[in-house]
């Protein structure tokens, strides 16, 4: 019993190692998942800098202030696509049929495959936060905050990435999975990654109330411009993590469903 | 001309052959005028908004944006025809390098006046209404043709000079950033910092003003003027980078 | 075009591409003379310079130096009049899989000013022509390989040229399909076209070419009729086989006609130093001798010894 456990670990190990080196020796892939988010908030903070004075607008500093957990959801979602992508690569080039005809466990290769988006999404948390400091951005929750938000980052990926990954072993097409890019981006701007919800109105706003990113993006954008509190903490883990539990059931069930097919 | 006309009949029947290359270009901007209205749709109040309705303000944005793209999906088709070599067949044809050039052109007119009415509905259903006599609707309409001669110079010049899908990746980001890089989402006036700056000098914020001179106040007649002058020279440009490209191949 | 001049000529062509360290001479010095009415076979392995030195001649390519003339036309001064001389059937048969063939025809009419009124009846005379009349409305997608060539071929005959430039017309087709466009191919020559082809396949070459010259490494190596060619190589090998107790003689009688050639066990070889002719009497000899022949063959030398002896290597792909 305990030597399969650590068979299994060595083989999540290993595959989790793959998955990660994969996203760094691709810089192409990687880069956009970057620099588009720092993009739109550079944009943003550009363009909405007295947007911040208007009724319904939170107390911030800065646009900026403002727009870090957005960006930071964005990048995070724009990740876990590339990483499904990658996927669906290895179903396509028949990679993915050699681990499973390898003595090696299910779970092993899908949690192997997301593991490099966790970390990812973690790295990334950490790295819009990082650079977007000397620009005057300030986390009013302190550095358990960020600790927090990092921590919700990681399951942010997890979470886009089940689902992602759930659509890779279904389609087995890397095109399907990039064509949900612009899904990713109807999701975002339906949402309050970009402006508050208290600022919209009509159809929009009750779309905006209904979209569980409004949620996710608000409890990172609590631990920016607020002070610490449990509810924010709650707030960015607990979300993510409750959307990747069933996130990682339906992946599961899907590659199922496919060994079932074949 | 008609050697012109027989491409651009053939480019556009492909249009309908292959909607996957065409129709996410055509829902982008509808996308960005509903969604950027939507999201964005406090702005207005921001003290010195030139106007109360925030699809005023991205519908013209939307339009342009989607023209555009529009010319470049003649890009987008060079490049699968310098690839199949299709293209070798008209190259090859006694029919002068002014009229291969024109053929795209047409096709492109023809399909940025899709996107551009399609986007004007939405952007009307959602409440963008113009301002005084309503010619306005006329100068967002030229807006849009003179973006997509832009843009579909600009896409042909570098489908010749790359002849892979990097020339895709590096048209679509170029036009993205330059028209992003405009007063697209607020007034320069309102801006902040650098993109005040970039945006004052960018010449696309003189085009954007001429789609918006309609829908908005403030925007004068000596505006336009000099708005419709940059986009002629910009095209005539756009142009010339597409026929020293179409040169280039034989070399 | 002056009737006297030859419909194909290049001097000392060269291609480079790319410079400094990568620099590759693709043609390197071309001359070539192609008279009019004659089917000329280029060729040479992949990347010897045969399409190259096809896409300089049909105006797609500048050469880096050099000079050539097609249709009478000077090909970088007068493209146009070039273009509108020449048909060309590209490698990999370049069409939109996305239109009809008879779309394609109509469109390639178009662009070679035919007028409108006749652009129909000419794109159905075609399609009839190469045995596509039936599949003229379907898209070119679903054509299979060989119907992919045949279109392509009605493409470059849109405006009976006077000059057709046909790029490994049969590359990839399977036997049934490159013996249907070698006849069409020998139809169109009689009718008096010119025809300039490249291919790697030497059989194509014999079968079709009045002339071949081959290339390698940018640079025409031999030129010439293929009989020709081929006698330079050598003799040609007759091989016989008697009874075993005639073996012997038979041996003393060959001697008479040339060298004796190595063969397999229980043949006996010998190089006919006064060619193919020479059967006739070594048969007269051997039965002068009483010696019953039980099997005769004579072996030319093919294409592809001319091509290993020109080049030092064989022809990939060599058929």
């Amino acid at each position: 019993m305990s030597t399969m456990a650590l068979r299994r670990r060595d083989q999540i190990g290993a595959l989790s190692s793959r998955s990660v080196l994969s996203l760094v020796r691709q810089p192409s892939l990687v880069v956009p998942s970057l620099v588009f988010p720092l993009f739109f908030v550079a944009l943003g903070t550009a363009s909405f800098a007295r947007a911040i004075n208007i009724p319904g607008f939170p107390k911030v500093d800065s646009y900026l202030d403002f727009a870090l957990a957005g960006s930071v959801v964005q990048g995070v979602l724009f990740g876990s696509v590339t990483s499904a992508t990658a996927l669906a690569t290895d179903i396509e080039t028949g990679f993915f049929d050699r681990l499973l005809v390898a003595p090696s466990s299910r779970t092993a290769i899908l949690v192997g495959r997301l593991a490099g988006a966790m970390v990812y999404g973690l790295a990334q948390t950490l790295f819009f936060t990082v650079v977007l400091f000397p620009f005057g951005l300030s986390i009013q929750s302190g550095f358990l905050g960020l600790i927090a938000m990092m921590i919700g980052g990681l399951f942010t990926a997890l979470a886009v990435g089940a689902l992602m990954s759930a659509m890779a072993i279904k389609t087995g097409s890397s095109e399907a999975v990039q064509g949900s890019f612009p899904l990713i981006f109807i999701l975002l701007f339906f949402s309050s990654a970009f402006f508050p919800r208290q600022t919209m109105d009509g159809v929009y706003r009750r779309i905006a109330d209904l979209n569980p990113l409004s949620y996710l993006v608000e409890g990172f954008r609590s631990l920016t411009i607020d002070q610490l509190t449990l509810t924010a903490v709650l707030q960015t883990i607990l979300i993510p993590a409750a959307i990747s539990v069933v996130g990682i059931g339906f992946s599961l069930r899907t590659l199922h469903n496919r060994l079932a097919a074949s | 001309m008609s050697a012109s006309l027989g491409i651009a009949t053939r480019s556009l029947r492909n249009v309908r052959r292959l909607p996957s290359a065409f129709i996410p270009a055509l829902l982008m901007p509808v996308f960005q005028v509903v969604a950027f209205s939507g999201t964005y749709a406090g702005v207005t109040q921001i003290p010195g908004f030139p106007t109360d309705r925030s699809v005023n303000w991205y519908l013209p944005m939307a339009v342009t944006m989607g023209a555009s793209f529009a010319g470049l999906g003649t890009g987008f088709s060079m490049i699968r025809d310098l690839q199949t070599g299709f293209y070798d067949r008209l190259r090859m044809a006694p029919t002068s390098r002014r009229q291969l050039l024109l053929g795209p052109y047409i096709a492109a007119w023809v399909r940025a006046c899709i996107a551009v009415v399609l986007v004007t509905i939405f952007g009307f259903a959602l409440g963008a209404r113009p301002v005084g006599n309503g010619l306005g609707t006329f100068s967002l309409f030229i807006a849009g043709i003179g973006m997509a001669t832009i843009g579909t110079g600009w896409g042909l010049g570098l489908a010749y000079r790359f002849r892979d899908m990097r020339a895709a990746a590096i048209m679509q980001l170029t036009l993205f950033l330059g028209l992003f890089l405009t007063d697209a989402q607020t007034p320069i006036p309102l801006m902040d910092g650098w993109l005040e700056y970039v945006a004052r000098w960018n010449p696309l914020t003189q085009v954007l003003d001429v789609a918006r001179i309609g829908f908005i106040d403030g925007i004068r007649g000596r505006d336009l003027l000099i708005g419709m002058l940059i986009m002629i020279a910009i095209s005539a440009g756009a142009w010339l980078f597409a026929f020293t490209g179409l040169a280039r191949l034989d070399d | 075009m002056t009737s006297t001049q030859s419909p194909i000529i290049a001097s000392d062509l060269v291609r480079i591409f790319g410079s400094g360290e990568d620099e590759v001479r693709a043609v390197d010095g071309v001359n070539l003379e192609v008279t009019a009415g004659e089917v000329f076979g280029f060729l040479g392995p992949n990347g010897a310079g045969k399409s190259t030195t096809v896409r300089i001649l049909t105006t797609l390519l500048k050469p880096s130096a050099g000079s050539a003339s097609v249709a009478g036309y000077d090909i970088e001064v007068e493209a146009d009049a070039v273009r509108r001389s020449i048909g060309v059937a590209l490698q990999d048969a370049a069409i939109d899989p996305l239109m009809t063939g008879t779309e394609l025809l109509r469109l390639q009419a178009v662009l070679y000013g035919i007028p409108r009124n006749a652009q129909h009846e000419r794109a159905g005379e075609l399609l009839e022509r190469v045995g596509l009349s039936a599949a003229g409305d379907r898209r070119v997608g679903t054509y299979s390989g060989g119907m992919r060539r045949r279109l392509d071929l009605a493409l470059a005959l849109i405006h009976e040229p006077s000059v057709l430039f046909l790029d490994e017309p049969t590359t990839g087709l399977d036997p049934m399909s490159r013996m249907s466009l070698w006849e069409e191919i020998r139809r169109l020559n009689n009718d008096g076209t010119t025809v300039l082809l490249t291919t790697q396949y030497l059989e194509e070459a014999d079968q079709l070419a009045d002339r071949v010259a081959i290339i390698d490494n940018g640079k025409i190596v031999r030129e010439g009729q293929p009989e020709a060619l081929k006698t330079d190589v050598g003799a040609p090998t007759l091989l016989i086989s008697v009874a075993d107790d005639h073996v012997e003689p038979a041996r003393e009688v060959l001697a008479q006609f040339g060298e004796a050639r190595p063969t397999a066990e229980g043949t006996l070889g010998v190089g006919l130093t006064q060619g193919a002719g020479d059967v006739s009497n070594v048969v007269r000899a051997l039965d002068a001798q009483g010696i019953v022949v039980e099997h005769l063959e004579l072996r030319a030398p093919s294409l592809d010894d001319v091509f290993a002896e020109a080049t030092g290597h064989r022809l990939e792909g060599a058929s």
